[in-house]
């Protein structure tokens, strides 16, 4: 990983939190917060700083009345993440890239970031390859090995959604559509033992 | 449209417009017979029974990109001989485009490592088996029916219609498709070049085999026998 630090916005009405957050998450110096919003109002308004990873409190989502988290930011490639106090179960944030929880450490703050940030930081690599990134090797194993997409969404925390989006970028970088032809690939390129299936 | 297609009309020379394997290969699927002379399309047509607005029809289907049927002039005895020609088509490719295929592929994967070899001939055998059982589906299902509609002889109280083939008509050519990219791009170096390339000319021939046929079904036969109906 490059020196360049990745931007980190964060929504949050509690100011003690959003400032514990931005403490925890810029302790080990992968991330930076670049700004912090109380709430949307302020978030729509003011510039965002073109952040890498939005975290948000569900909550200021949910007063709108919907857990639209695509409203958040314009760009495929930004990373949403919630701030659970403990109020929503992992159901209700699907949508979400991932999650942290009030009571995470540090270490796990920013472990759960990087695996989220996975998804952002291979489509910049991506951009002149048309090899597979790291998290489409991933996917593309689980899928050969007869996973649903609802299956894969729930074991690399992602939301259904991406799993779709990331599906159609390995079908369309392999020319292969079919599981049997995706599967066919990852024995070849030995993503997977013959034995696994 | 492909302004270097030929121009065909009821006054062409028969002679004239067998220009390429595909179009020969209608002759040979509507049991037209060689040896035409100076004989016309229409001449030729009206000798083997069959009216020239159908023969036309299915020889711009394979020579004219994008072209785009119009069945109006087309009749209640045009079916008959549609269906003997898709009949006469899947003949040939389960007599001898497929197993052709088959063999190709067999020989592409000889020096392969076991497991490639493995995969490779099941990922076919999966495809040969969605093929035949997409054929099975028209020959014994479909083509009764519309034949059975013609002769008038279909109750009112049978439940296929025309529009469920079209719903059924799945989509046999998504395999094709991964398995060319297979063979171009990630078969293994131990399969030698010149097999790859025939097997890869033999998947080029069937793909616009099969598209054009999936013209001919959707585009003359499917709304053809809903005026009938």
């Amino acid at each position: 990983m490059s020196n360049k630090k990745y931007r980190v916005t964060i929504i949050e009405p509690s100011e003690i939190v959003s400032a514990g957050l931005k403490y925890l998450i810029e302790y080990a110096g992968t991330f930076q917060v670049t700004k912090i919003f109380h709430n949307l109002q302020e978030f729509n308004e003011l510039p965002s700083g073109n952040p890498n990873i939005i975290i948000v409190n569900p909550s200021v989502l949910s007063a709108l009345g919907g857990e639209n988290t695509k409203s958040l930011s314009t760009k495929d490639d930004t990373t949403i993440i919630a701030i659970n106090y403990g109020a929503y179960d992992e159901e209700n944030l699907r949508n979400y890239d991932g999650c942290i929880g009030i009571f995470n450490t540090k270490e796990q703050v920013e472990k759960k970031l990087q695996a989220a940030l996975k998804i952002s930081s291979d489509k910049e690599q991506d951009e002149n390859s048309n090899e597979l990134s790291l998290r489409e090797r991933e996917i593309l194993t689980a899928v050969a090995k007869g996973k649903t997409n609802k299956e894969i969404a729930d074991e690399f925390n992602l939301s259904i959604h991406t799993v779709i989006s990331h599906r159609k970028n390995i079908s369309h970088k392999l020319g292969i559509n079919s599981i049997a032809g995706l599967t066919i690939y990852a024995v070849m390129n030995k993503l997977l033992d013959v034995e696994d299936f | 449209m492909n302004d270097n297609a030929p121009i065909f009309s009821a006054r062409t020379k028969m002679s004239e417009i067998i220009t390429d394997s595909s179009l020969l290969s209608i002759i040979e699927r509507l049991n037209i017979k060689l040896g035409f002379g100076e004989a016309s399309i229409d001449e030729i047509c009206h000798r083997h029974g069959l009216s020239t607005e159908l023969f036309l029809m299915i020889c711009k289907v394979y020579s004219l990109e994008n072209f785009k049927p119009e069945i109006a002039h087309l009749t209640r005895d045009d079916i008959p001989k549609l269906i003997g020609y898709l009949q006469r088509t899947h003949q040939y490719w389960t007599e001898s485009f497929f197993p052709n295929l088959h063999s190709n592929i067999h020989t592409m994967l000889e020096s392969c490592d076991e497991t490639s070899k493995k995969m490779l001939n099941k990922f076919y055998d999966d495809y040969d088996e969605e093929i035949q059982k997409h054929l099975d589906y028209e020959e014994n299902t479909v083509f009764p029916y519309i034949l059975s509609l013609v002769n008038a002889e279909q109750k009112k109280t049978c439940e296929f219609r025309i529009r469920n083939f079209e719903e059924n008509h799945s989509n046999i050519e998504e395999k094709l498709h991964d398995l060319k990219n297979i063979v171009i791009k990630y078969l293994p170096d131990s399969a030698p070049q010149q097999s790859r390339i025939n097997v890869l000319n033999e998947i080029f021939k069937i793909e616009n085999d099969l598209c054009k046929h999936s013209v001919i079904e959707n585009k003359i036969l499917i709304p053809l026998v809903s005026k009938y109906e």
